[in-house]
């Protein structure tokens, strides 16, 4: 017996069966090497022991109470995707919805994994005016992040937050007719390298915009440019791609524009529209608060969190009652437009301005919205929830609004508090045109960069042949663009079961009678042979 | 012969037009959510500032199985409860059941109304 096993092995075929084993033997014990190796390098960077002393003074739970601040706000800042996702969705047609919804999770998902990888070395990591590069893959992480006090993954999963409300805005403007494939392409552009880098230069360490003004540096004095929560970073950023991706697509077909005698598609459920816009609204007093990155501004995120609220109050009322006397009709969507429009707008004043300043620059934003809808109908571009207006214009007027209405009483907020030492003092209020100026560089610098990469990029991929390209192909946009790329419509209504109809209380006269029975017997069918 | 009435109206009238036949005495009723348009040719909504066309009206339709000799009082009837006046109104008219049977009984014809 095992001398007939031996023999075997003189066999050509037993051979090579032992060799591949051997062999996928030896690859699979330098693959775990390899792993083991890697994993090591990964984790020795990384500082994850906590303190071994308790903390147990005051000082010492500033830290801790800063981090809270922060993941709190970061929880209201991830919460503004489910109003996008019903805001999106409620404004678009019902034929839309399943895409809206897969392309905001979807985004959300990439974004995480994008940020962790590259997006957060390219913003926040060490190195020169224009992109960092230090903490890929979060590596060498610290305890803290630099000076903020607050934990480093807290930091992380706020801008985190912040880098995918930008990648959200982008999708808004390219409702209905952007094909899935195309949409993650453009994602990864967004995500991954648009938005961390221009951040890089506003809010990274050493960025040109926020530190030194780079080139433009002579032009305006001592002042830098300043967006407190990203009025430009996020949301001009966010409305010019979104731009750029509405103008390489062009309308969705069937979509006539007023000059040629049609008008925007209608929305299919204000109500989900509505809800999603309030929790937007919710979702900024994370988003503008929680950008002080510290509790112990208590002054601070109380003021920012009150001019939040009075932007938005002034920008949703002044939007009615300015497309009021057009159309004569106390209009819902513009209204859900002007506000949000309002918030974006104080996202970057609103640590500088006073109460009435917010109120100014949230109305005057409640002008733009309408105006930046009116705007786009007639250069013919088609934007299904008004992305651009709100974000793209209302993000430039907010970022201007600090070089006007700046008071010059608050400083900078650092992690124990406003420091007063550095000014921020707007031409309203006798600072010069210098803060003015560095805005409108930093706001220029963002729609030229972004505006040019995202046309050149949203070009490129509409120009790949297939299925890869930026728009679903014309038959799959016939069919519903969500039956053809994710195979379901959003709503299912049982046929005979979906509506009922129901007598208004004190019009009906009475019942039908009582009585089942029928007044006439049955008809006897002759049994069958 | 049975004749099947069948009527185009305001939806905010299909209450009226309901006790109306009722108190008639006609004893089955069936109604549809349509859409269509007429002499009108739609109508304009607006959103966000901008009108849109909607170029199919929604209507109710209903429709009514009576006997030969009720058929002119019946659409009379529906033609002066659905009547406002207004663009809009609807149309209401009748045509001959060749063939009518309750599906219960087997019973045909104007047995079967």
């Amino acid at each position: 017996m095992i001398r007939k096993r031996l023999l075997r092995l003189q066999e050509r075929d037993t051979r090579r069966v032992f060799a591949v084993v051997l062999g996928g033997k030896m690859i699979g014990v330098l693959a775990l090497l390899g792993a083991i190796k890697g994993i090591t390098w990964y984790f020795e960077g990384a500082a994850w022991a906590l303190p071994t002393e308790p903390a147990h003074t005051a000082n010492e739970l500033i830290n801790p109470i800063n981090t809270m601040w922060v993941l709190v706000t970061a929880f209201l800042v991830f919460f503004m995707q489910a109003g996008f996702m019903a805001l999106e969705a409620g404004f678009a047609r019902s034929r839309e919805t399943v895409n809206i919804l897969l392309e905001c999770v979807f985004d959300t998902c990439l974004c995480g994994l994008l940020f962790w990888a590259i997006g957060f070395a390219f913003m926040f990591g060490e190195g020169n005016g224009i992109i960092g590069h230090q903490y890929f893959f979060l590596h060498g992480i610290g305890g803290g992040y630099g000076s903020t006090g607050v934990a480093f993954m807290a930091f992380f999963l706020f801008q985190f937050a912040f880098a995918d409300t930008a990648s959200t805005i982008t999708s808004g403007a390219m409702v209905g007719r952007t094909g899935f494939k195309g949409d993650i392409l453009y994602s990864v552009c967004v995500s991954g390298f648009i938005y961390p880098i221009f951040g890089h230069w506003v809010w990274g360490p050493g960025g040109w915009l926020g530190n030194t003004m780079g080139w433009f540096h002579g032009l305006t004095g001592d002042a830098v440019f300043r967006d407190f929560a990203g009025s430009t970073v996020v949301h001009t950023v966010g409305g010019f791609v979104a731009l750029a991706g509405a103008i390489a697509l062009g309308p969705r077909l069937g979509r006539k524009f007023k000059r040629d005698g049609g008008g925007p598609t209608p929305p299919h459920d204000l109500t989900m529209a509505s809800i999603g816009a309030v929790i937007l609204w919710f979702g900024w007093y994370g988003f503008n608060p929680g950008s002080t990155l510290s509790a112990m501004d208590w002054t601070g995120i109380g003021r920012v969190a009150g001019n939040t609220t009075l932007a938005a109050c002034a920008g949703g009322m002044i939007a009615v009652l300015f497309v009021y006397p057009r159309s004569k009709k106390w209009d819902l969507g513009m209204s859900l437009n002007g506000f949000l429009g309002g918030l974006v707008a104080i996202t970057a004043p609103c640590y500088w301005v006073s109460p009435m300043g917010a109120i100014l620059i949230g109305g005057i934003a409640g002008i733009v919205v309408p105006l930046g809808v009116d705007l786009l109908e007639h250069i013919r571009v088609d934007d299904p929830i008004g992305a651009f207006p709100v974000h793209g214009m209302c993000g430039i007027w907010g970022t201007l609004a600090v070089g006007l209405f700046a008071t010059g009483q608050f400083g900078l907020p650092t992690a124990d508090g406003a420091d007063p030492s550095v000014a921020v003092k707007g031409l309203f209020y006798g600072g010069g045109a210098d803060q003015l100026t560095a805005q409108a560089i930093g706001s220029l610098s963002a729609i030229v960069c972004v505006g040019a990469v995202g046309l050149i990029i949203m070009f490129a991929i509409k120009s790949i042949r297939g299925s890869w390209s930026l728009r679903v192909s014309r038959d799959g946009e016939l069919e519903g663009i969500d039956i053809h790329e994710h195979g379901t419509p959003a709503y299912h209504v049982e046929f005979g079961q979906g509506m009922t109809y129901s007598t208004p209380a004190g019009l009906s006269s009475g019942g039908f009678g009582s009585s089942t029975q029928s007044p006439v017997p049955p008809v006897k069918t002759p049994e069958p042979a | 012969m049975p004749h099947l009435i069948t009527a185009i109206i305001k939806p905010f009238k299909l209450e009226e037009v309901k006790e109306a036949l009722r108190a008639e005495g006609l004893v089955g009723l069936t109604v549809s959510e349509v859409q269509g348009y007429g002499r009108q040719g739609g109508k304009t909504e607006t959103f966000r500032g901008s009108e849109y066309k909607v170029d199919f009206v929604p209507k109710v339709k209903i429709e009514v199985v009576t006997a030969d000799d009720q058929v002119d009082k019946v659409v009379d009837l529906i033609a002066s409860t659905a009547r406002t006046g207004k663009i809009g109104d609807g149309k209401v008219w009748a045509f001959d059941l060749s063939r009518l049977m309750r599906i219960r009984t087997g019973e045909l014809g104007e047995d079967a109304i």
